[in-house]
C-alpha cells in the first residue's frame, strides 16, 4: 500500500503499476477522478447484463401471467377488450421489467463487488482512513502473480509513493 | 487520450469536394419533380411539400433544443459541436419561414378545416376559434417563425460575438436567452405541431402530441449531429477537440431519446385504445388500412425495437461503423413516421405508391436548398466557437495527468 498527494500522482502511478503487469491491484481516492478507470485499464462492468435478464424476465413473466390469469386459467371480458391483448398487457408487465432491472442492478452489482462485507484487511492500516480526507492510495494485492515484497516496494518507491506499508490480514 | 497526437495512425482527412454538387442537383431533381406534382394535384403536392418540411424543421428545432440545453446545463462536453447545431437552428428563419409558404398558400389544400363550408356551426372548429380561421392560421404561423428567428439569431449573435472579444459575458447572455427560449420552445413547438400537423384531422385531439413531435423532433436531430461530427471528425476539423466522450454522450442521448418517443407514441396510442372513445379511435383505425399497416410495423421495429437493441450495449454507443447506419436509417424511419402522421388524412385505405415520387422531391428540393444554406453559414464562420470559456474542458484537459504532474501537489502547501 502506498500514498500519494495528488490525482496526478496517482494517475501516473497507476500507469506504471499498470505497465509493470500487476493484474490485482486497485486504487482509493477521496473523491471520483476522471479517466482513472481508463489508466487503469478497467473493462466496463457486467452489471448490465445481470439488469437484461432480470428485466427481459420480469417483462416476459408479466406478459405470461396476464395471458394464463386473463385470457386461458380465467377468461374474464374487461371493458369489451379482447381476452389478451398487447396494449393491455405492455404496460404491466414494463413496470414489471424495470422492477427486475433495477432488482439486477442491484443485487448483480452487490455480487460482482462481493458485498455485503462485515471487514476488510485495509482497515488494519492506520493510514488508510486518509483515503476519505486528502490521500490517494495505491494497493497491490499480495495475491498477485507477481507481487514479492522487496519487488513491488521497490516500484512503489520508484514511482512516488509515500509510507509504503506491508498490510497483513488477522 | 492521447490517441489523437500520433497523426500517423489516422487516416487522411477526409475529402468531400466530389460531392460539393450534390445539393444543387438535388435542389434541380426536387425542383422539377415538386413542380411536376403541383400542377398535377394540389392536394398530393401539398401534403408532399408539407412532410419535406415538417421533415427539417424537426431538425432546426432540435438543433435549436441542443444549443438552449448546452447553455442551460452549462455542459463543457457539447462546446465543439455547439457551433454547426447553432448554424442549423438559425436555419428556421428566414428559409424555412420560406419553406413554409406553400404550405399556406396550398392550405385550403391541406387542411380540411379550412374548407368546412359554415365553419360557425362546427363546434369542432368554434371551440378552436381563434387558431382555426383564415387569419388566425397566418397569424400564428408568423408568431412561430417570429419567436425562433429571436431566438436563434440571438444565441448566433453572442456566440459569434465571443469569437472576436471572447468575452465570458457572451456566455451569460446565451444561457439568457436559453432561459426564457426554452419556455417559449415548448409552447410554439407544440402549438406548432397541433396546427400544421395534427389539425389534418381537427376532430382528432391528442393532448401529448406536442410532446410526441418534441421527442421525435430531438431524436433525429441527434441522429444529424451525430453524423456531422462524425464528418467533421474525418475531416480533422475539430482535431484535439473531439474525444470518446462527444461521441458517447451523443450515442447516450440519441439511444435514450429512441426509448422516451417510442415511449410517448405508445402511450398516445395505449390512452386512445383503452378509451376508446369514437372521435379518438378513428385516428388510429384509418392507420389499420390497406399499407398503412405495414408502414405501423416497420415504425414499431425501426423506429424503436431493432435501434434500441442495436445500441443497447455501452461500447456500441461510439462505434462509428454500428451507428452511422442506426442514424442514417433514423432519418428514413423519422420520414415515414411523419408520412404516417400526415398522409392518411388525405389517403384512408393506404399510400398509392405510384405517387411516392412526389414526396421524394420535396424532401430532394428542401434537403438540397437548407443543405446549400448550410454549408455557406458553416463555411464564413470558425467549424467550432474557439473562444467559449470551456472549450479546454470539452478536450478534455480536466484529467491530463502527464502536465500536472510536473506542479506537483497542489494542496500540500496548507500542511
Amino acid at each position: 500500500m502506498a500514498e500519494f498527494d495528488s490525482p496526478a500522482a496517482i494517475l501516473t502511478a497507476a500507469k506504471q503499476v499498470r505497465a509493470a503487469g500487476y493484474r490485482r491491484w486497485d486504487i482509493f481516492t477521496p473523491f471520483p477522478i476522471h479517466g482513472i478507470d481508463k489508466v487503469m485499464g478497467l473493462k466496463n462492468s457486467l452489471v448490465g447484463w445481470f439488469s437484461l435478464a432480470m428485466g427481459g424476465g420480469a417483462f416476459l413473466s408479466g406478459m405470461g401471467l396476464l395471458w394464463f390469469t386473463n385470457a386461458f386459467d380465467y377468461p374474464l371480458i374487461v371493458g369489451g377488450k379482447p381476452m389478451y391483448s398487447i396494449p393491455m398487457s405492455f404496460v404491466p408487465s414494463y413496470i414489471l421489467m424495470v422492477m427486475g432491472g433495477a432488482i439486477g442492478a442491484l443485487v448483480g452489482m452487490l455480487a460482482l463487488n462481493q458485498l455485503p462485507r462485515l471487514h476488510h484487511p485495509l482497515f488494519n492500516s492506520e493510514r488508510f482512513a486518509l483515503v476519505s480526507r486528502d490521500k490517494f492510495l495505491l494497493v497491490i494485492g499480495a495475491n498477485d502473480d507477481q507481487f514479492s515484497t522487496v519487488e513491488t516496494r521497490k516500484l512503489l518507491e520508484s514511482i512516488g509513493g509515500k509510507h509504503i506499508e506491508l498490510v497483513e490480514e488477522d | 487520450m492521447s490517441s489523437h497526437n500520433d497523426s500517423t495512425h489516422l487516416p487522411p482527412p477526409l475529402d468531400l469536394s466530389r460531392w460539393a454538387k450534390l445539393p444543387a442537383l438535388a435542389m434541380a431533381v426536387g425542383a422539377i419533380l415538386s413542380i411536376l406534382g403541383a400542377v398535377a394535384s394540389p392536394a398530393e403536392f401539398g401534403f408532399s411539400w408539407l412532410l419535406a418540411f415538417v421533415f427539417f424543421l424537426s431538425i432546426a428545432l432540435g438543433s435549436l433544443f441542443l444549443v438552449m440545453v448546452h447553455h442551460l446545463t452549462d455542459a463543457g462536453w457539447s462546446v465543439p459541436i455547439r457551433r454547426f447545431c447553432e448554424h442549423l437552428a438559425s436555419l428556421l428563419f428566414p428559409w424555412l419561414a420560406l419553406l413554409f409558404l406553400p404550405v399556406a398558400l396550398f392550405g385550403k389544400s391541406i387542411y380540411s378545416w379550412m374548407r368546412v363550408a359554415s365553419p360557425e356551426t362546427n363546434n369542432l372548429i368554434v371551440a378552436k376559434a381563434p387558431v382555426f380561421t383564415g387569419p388566425g392560421f397566418w397569424i400564428a404561423s408568423a408568431a412561430f417563425f417570429g419567436i425562433w428567428w429571436l431566438l436563434s439569431s440571438r444565441l448566433v449573435y453572442w456566440s459569434l460575438r465571443q469569437d472576436v472579444t471572447g468575452d465570458p459575458q457572451c456566455t451569460h447572455k446565451m444561457r439568457f436567452h436559453s432561459g426564457w427560449g426554452i419556455v417559449a420552445f415548448a409552447i410554439t413547438l407544440t402549438l406548432a405541431s397541433v396546427l400544421w400537423v395534427s389539425a389534418l384531422q381537427y376532430q382528432w385531439y391528442s393532448a401529448i402530441f406536442g410532446v410526441y413531435f418534441f421527442a421525435s423532433t430531438t431524436w433525429v436531430t441527434l441522429a444529424t449531429v451525430y453524423i456531422l461530427t462524425v464528418i467533421l471528425q474525418r475531416q480533422r476539423l475539430l482535431d484535439g477537440l473531439l474525444n470518446y466522450n462527444q461521441f458517447y454522450f451523443l450515442g447516450v442521448l440519441f439511444f435514450a431519446f429512441t426509448v422516451f418517443q417510442a415511449y410517448i407514441e405508445f402511450a398516445q396510442y395505449f390512452v386512445v385504445w383503452n378509451a376508446n372513445i369514437p372521435t379518438e379511435t378513428f385516428y388510429y383505425l384509418i392507420r389499420e388500412n390497406g399499407n398503412w399497416w405495414c408502414l405501423s410495423m416497420i415504425l414499431i421495429f425501426g423506429h424503436f425495437l431493432v435501434p434500441f437493441f442495436i445500441m443497447l450495449p455501452v461500447s456500441v454507443k461510439s462505434n462509428f461503423k454500428v451507428l452511422i447506419p442506426v442514424c442514417v436509417a433514423a432519418w428514413f424511419t423519422h420520414a415515414l413516421d411523419l408520412a404516417f402522421n400526415i398522409f392518411p388524412a388525405l389517403h384512408n385505405d393506404g399510400y398509392p405508391l405510384k405517387w411516392i415520387w412526389l414526396p421524394v422531391g420535396c424532401l430532394l428540393f428542401q434537403g438540397g436548398f437548407l443543405a446549400h444554406r448550410f454549408l455557406i453559414k458553416f463555411q464564413s464562420h470558425p467549424p467550432y466557437p474557439p473562444k467559449d470559456p470551456r472549450i479546454l474542458e470539452a478536450m478534455g484537459h480536466h484529467f491530463a495527468a502527464d502536465e500536472f504532474t510536473a506542479g506537483e501537489s497542489v494542496t500540500g502547501g496548507n500542511q
